[in-house]
């Protein structure tokens, strides 16, 4: 309980480097931009094959359904917002805000998790779309399934968090630290996700 | 001292984001469906990456708060973003996915 400051906002600008931005936030931010060229990699690879002709088996522009993964994308998008209110609940020294806002972020990406599940059982026992299908498939899975992962990553951490906090009666300004860096690989995955329900859901098209 | 409560959205501020989101994302899902109908081919492609690209600068600006950090994160993310999409619409386009005209 020593290492918590209950009732006093927490700063996490303290510890300046001489670039004027916290070492391990740089490092972030740097990782989550190298981010960019590995699923750059696998949003081009999903479009070179997405309507490619001439294979067997199902599509996954053919099966797509737009309702269900709106829905997801809205339940991803707003854990964003309480992702947010966590960070600033902390900033306020509010330690039972802040677990509650960390909880429903957890609770939120578990939700999205929960409907990529449904979505791909969907997609393989009523429309035999499996990995091996043909190479559409193959990419559709592997993108939204390496998305899915890092979403399983963030919840994980974001329940660590929450059962830190739990368990000491709060976050310290150490653990507000790791609050923003999992907040930041937090919201990154979220615009991938942005990125990916405009290229490969809404602007789908069927091959010829 | 400069604290976060100075520089950052307030509480509200973030509902209100969320609520923009939100009706951003109805719109690219209206899109979508009104596509079907008129088959508005390239300027349904041009509105709805247009969307994703406005969601995406909000989200990066206010709740990764980007627009309110120095310089350095920003230029690392950014050359990061250009960098990949670049490469990959070079990719695309030499692979014929993507007609790029000049």
């Amino acid at each position: 309980m020593s290492d918590v400051a209950h009732d006093t906002p927490v700063s996490h600008h303290d510890e300046h480097e001489s670039t004027g931005i916290d070492n391990r936030k740089l490092g972030m931010w740097v990782f989550l931009s190298s981010e960019f060229m590995f699923f750059g990699a696998l949003i081009a690879t999903y479009l070179l094959y997405s309507n490619r002709g001439g294979f067997e088996g199902t599509y996954p522009s053919e099966i797509y359904d737009i309702p269900f993964t709106s829905v997801s994308s809205f339940v991803l998008l707003m854990s964003s917002l309480t992702r947010v209110l966590a960070h600033n609940a902390l900033s306020k020294g509010d330690q039972n805000g802040t677990r509650t806002w960390l909880f429903a972020t957890a609770a939120l990406g578990a939700v999205f998790l929960g409907g990529q599940v449904f979505e791909f059982t969907e997609f393989v026992t009523k429309y035999d779309m499996t990995l091996s299908s043909n190479p559409a498939a193959s990419a559709f899975y592997l993108l939204t399934g390496f998305h899915g992962t890092h979403v399983a990553i963030g919840v994980i951490m974001l329940l660590s968090l929450w059962g830190i906090s739990r368990r000491r009666g709060g976050l310290s300004e150490k653990q507000g630290m790791s609050l923003e860096l999992v907040g930041l690989y937090w919201h990154f995955v979220d615009i991938i996700w942005i990125v990916i329900f405009t290229v490969v859901y809404l602007l789908s098209v069927p091959p010829a | 001292m400069t604290t976060e409560h100075d520089t950052h959205p307030s509480p509200a501020q973030y509902w209100k984001i969320a609520a923009l989101l939100a009706v951003l994302t109805v719109f690219e899902v209206a899109m979508f469906y009104i596509d079907r109908e008129l088959g508005l081919g390239g300027l349904n492609a041009l509105i709805l990456i247009s969307l994703a690209l406005l969601k995406f600068v909000i989200v990066v600006g206010w709740y990764m708060h980007l627009r309110f950090e120095n310089a350095i994160p920003s230029r690392f993310f950014t050359a990061g973003a250009i960098l990949a999409v670049g490469l990959y619409l070079v990719v695309l386009s030499a692979m014929g996915v993507v007609v790029i005209r000049g």
